[in-house]
């Protein structure tokens, strides 16, 4: 399997300085935030969407669909049941608080797919170059990518050893919730043996090619902020005006909702 | 001239290990030398490996007696990232030291830690990927790399520090006969430099006649340290170390014969200039032998039709794929890193379902039985042993097996002993198995396996990482349990254990398969193989430049006349 989520992709989006994209990552989340009111969530996931399809990087969401999807209902239940409105629905669940709970879910299953589409459009390495020039020192950028790479090296060996145990007869579809936890003992024991295996072994190949030897280094990318990046971010910088003075006119809230 | 590494009495013992690792180890590597490391599992080659750039004494933590000198300086002076620049040192795991997103940035990872200028960085990408031939690869993810690919980029990474002392740990180990090939052409090339000395970790002989010396390490010890082909006709020397003596050479010596020619070239004009001949009737009688126990093997246990299989990211890895295994044969499933090898046999334990065609086990649909119930009758034991080992005893990871089928407790303990007796683990029940080696690893999971009773047993590459000495013994392993009954199905990069110890092979190519029939059959085509990336062992490409098939130094013997 495939370690990484980047796509490499010839678009536009790709092509943005790391910089500007973190910025308009920030950017999603504080749109994602202002508006609880699932219409207007449902405009900024639109924005987003628009984003990941410029990017064409929108079939990496395949591979988050479940989480984004158990994520929703998961939030969407919790909110009806503990929060309360003014105009009764059914049984004890308020038209507000259902509607909260939907701008709730709309709201974390933005930041994800914002962040998925970050992840597809920007190397590693990028990544990287761009937290240097922001100042943030390389070996702390150097550590943030290295836990974005390991998660899903960790899914793949995870997916072989999967493979291993069930061919042993492991089960893991049958039992209680308890025995169920329990049967992952197979799983997680070889997981975390050959995680620590193969990171040993980075980290020997890591010093071996001179990681850290100096206390500069150079850089094989190279980041200049284009005309591009500047038009890219005025736009996006115009949106976030506009929808900050449009939740403070008092849109994009949901009226009637308490906890 | 100063040598470019100079090991003066060097032991070492890591920290919470009895014994040394290496002791009163001594060796001056000249510049430009080319120098092959040899010996059994833990003799200490990847020790002397890791203490030339000073991963030993820094990195490591042990005790360290003696000195290695790069160019005159001492290991304990520097750090690992100053030697680093001198010293390049390539590990065997490729996957776990390549984390780039692309070639060329994975290239330029070095130089930027030395502070290389971009340009120079672009000058030497371009430089270095040529020079492993992945010219037009730079923006490749090295993930979607084949392993021989994998190997080079890793090697082309560390050569884009402009080391003058390359050394490469085991380099050739998971790869298939022409990636290995590949590999060797590079160091090829690099011997021929001057101004770069070479270190290779090699356990297979064949691919060490170029080397200028060939060091053996035994139990931490130097047991040989002469020019290359002087230690390689030292065919007793090869054997006590658990080092696989060369075909041709065995050959010659079993003969009586002065001088050993080494390779298939020089045994064939020796073999000639001394009047031999190969007797058509007694190799008519090996043939015979084939037929015979062809004819012995039992109803069809796996039949596959028209399989074709397609990934979720649409990948077609099998192609309208026919196969029929009989019970009682031995059969191999060669081919290129992912010609589709693993793939194919995957289907055969329910771990894939066919997208077009059918696969059934025992008569019956694999898709219809499930894994859980295929895995009675279908034992499948993966190549890495660490990815399923978990249990704090032997007993428990053999018994877990047996456990989650609800067998009785007595029955239990029977089916253990006798899968751990099978496998010559008696008595280890109550060890920890991630103390135990390698190869006894690899055991334990061939008796967790076993202990469920399967009609058939598929091993994904039974002997990756395992000494000369230790493939033997894991082989001669599954001929008894092949000859006790089980069907074997072995998926394998390593030739001669393919000639030696399989009855039939079945070659893949891009999902395809491209040769079938017995092991004799299959070999006697060389031209094909080479075509599907293989190549048989040196013996048998001795028989067959005489026109004969065999498969073995002991065929061989039996079929010559003469001498």
């Amino acid at each position: 399997m495939d370690p990484f989520l980047y796509l490499d992709r010839d678009t536009w989006v790709h092509r943005l300085d790391p910089r500007t994209k973190m910025l308009l990552l920030i950017g999603a989340f504080v749109l994602a935030f202002l508006f609880v009111n699932p219409l207007y969530g449902l405009g900024v996931l639109a924005v987003v969407l628009a984003f990941g399809a410029a990017a064409k990087s929108l079939v990496n969401l395949k591979r988050i669909w479940f989480i984004l999807f158990m994520i929703a209902v998961m939030t969407v239940i919790l909110w009806t049941v503990f929060g309360s409105g003014v105009s009764p629905l059914f049984w004890f669940v308020e038209y507000e608080a259902l509607l909260y709970g939907i701008g709730a879910a709309l709201r974390i299953d933005i930041m994800i797919v914002a962040g998925m589409i970050f992840l597809s459009t920007t190397r590693n390495e990028e990544i990287v170059t761009g937290l240097v020039k922001l100042g943030i020192p390389y070996r702390f950028a150097f550590a943030v990518s290295t836990a974005l790479r390991l998660v899903p090296t960790i899914a793949a060996t995870g997916s072989t050893i999967g493979q291993a145990q069930r061919s042993r007869g492991l089960d893991l579809e049958s039992g209680n919730i308890i025995q169920r936890v329990r049967k992952n003992t197979p799983l997680l024991i070889p997981v975390f043996v050959s995680t620590i295996r193969s990171t040993n072994v980075f980290s020997m190949a890591l010093e071996s090619k001179g990681f850290g030897a100096s206390k500069e280094r150079t850089y094989f990318l190279r980041l200049a902020m284009g005309r591009r990046d500047a038009v890219v971010l005025l736009v996006f910088a115009l949106m976030l005006i506009a929808a900050v003075t449009l939740r403070l006119m008092g849109y994009g809230g949901v009226e009637g909702f308490s906890r | 001239m100063e040598p470019a590494v100079s090991i003066r009495d060097l032991a070492y013992t890591y920290r919470g290990q009895k014994g040394p690792a290496l002791h009163g180890v001594s060796l001056d590597v000249a510049q430009g030398e080319f120098v092959v490391i040899m010996g059994h599992s833990g003799a200490g080659k990847s020790t002397l490996c890791t203490s030339l750039n000073g991963l030993i004494p820094h990195f490591f933590r042990g005790r360290m007696q003696g000195e290695v000198l790069i160019e005159g300086r001492s290991t304990r002076e520097g750090k690992v990232g100053e030697f680093a620049k001198d010293v390049g040192l390539v590990f065997q795991d490729f996957e776990a030291q390549l984390f780039s997103t692309n070639v060329a940035l994975e290239v330029a990872f070095g130089p930027e830690n030395f502070e290389v200028d971009r340009e120079e960085m672009v000058r030497r990408v371009k430089s270095v990927l040529s020079q492993v031939k992945l010219e037009g690869f730079e923006g490749r993810q090295p993930a979607t790399l084949s392993g021989g690919q994998k190997q080079r980029l890793a090697i082309a990474s560390v050569l884009a520090m402009e080391p003058s002392i390359l050394c490469l740990d085991e380099p050739t180990t998971d790869l298939d006969p022409i990636g290995k090939l590949g590999i060797f052409e590079i160091a090829e090339e690099l011997k021929d430099r001057d101004d770069v000395t070479l270190i290779v970790v090699e356990h297979e002989t064949e691919e060490t006649l170029d080397a200028d010396r060939i060091v053996v390490l035994r139990d931490g010890r130097i047991a040989a340290d002469r020019p290359a082909r002087e230690v390689l006709r030292d065919v007793a020397l090869l054997e006590e170390s658990s080092v696989m003596p060369l075909g041709v050479a065995r050959f010659f010596r079993e003969k009586g014969v002065e001088e050993l020619p080494l390779t298939p070239e020089e045994g064939l004009e020796r073999f000639k200039r001394l009047g031999w001949r190969v007797s058509p009737e007694r190799h008519g009688e090996l043939v015979e032998a084939d037929e015979e126990r062809e004819r012995g093997y039992g109803e069809a246990l796996i039949e596959v039709e028209g399989l074709s299989h397609r990934y979720p990211n649409g990948v077609v890895a099998l192609e309208s794929v026919d196969l029929e295994v009989r019970r009682g044969e031995f059969l191999a499933v060669l081919g290129q890193n992912g010609s589709g090898k693993t793939t194919l046999v995957k289907h055969f334990n329910g771990l894939l379902e066919p997208t077009e065609g059918s696969v059934r086990v025992e008569g019956e649909e694999t898709a219809e039985q499930g894994i859980r119930r295929l895995g009675q009758r279908v034992g499948y034991v993966f190549q890495n042993p660490d990815h399923q080992i978990f249990s704090d005893t032997v007993f428990d990871e053999v018994a877990f097996g047996p456990k989650v089928r609800g067998f009785e407790e007595d029955e239990i303990t029977e089916r253990v002993s006798e899968a751990l007796a099978a496998v010559g683990l008696e008595g280890y029940e109550e060890e920890d198995p991630f103390g135990l080696t390698k190869g006894e690893r690899q055991r334990v999971a061939v008796a967790s396996v076993l202990a469920v009773r399967p009609d058939v047993l598929i091993l994904d590459e039974p002997t990756t990482g395992l000494d000369y000495a230790e493939q033997r013994s894991m082989m001669d392993l599954v001929r008894r349990l092949n000859e006790a009954g089980s069907t074997i199905i072995a998926v394998t990069h390593t030739m001669w254990v393919v000639a030696e110890y399989a009855h039939r092979a079945v070659v893949m190519k891009d999902g395809r398969t491209a040769l079938s029939g017995t092991v004799r059959e299959v070999f006697g085509k060389e031209e094909e193989l080479r075509d599907a990336a293989l190549r048989p062992p040196h013996i048998v490409s001795l028989g067959n430049s005489l026109g004969h098939t065999v498969l073995s130094v002991e065929e061989m013997l039996g079929v010559t006349e003469g001498g």
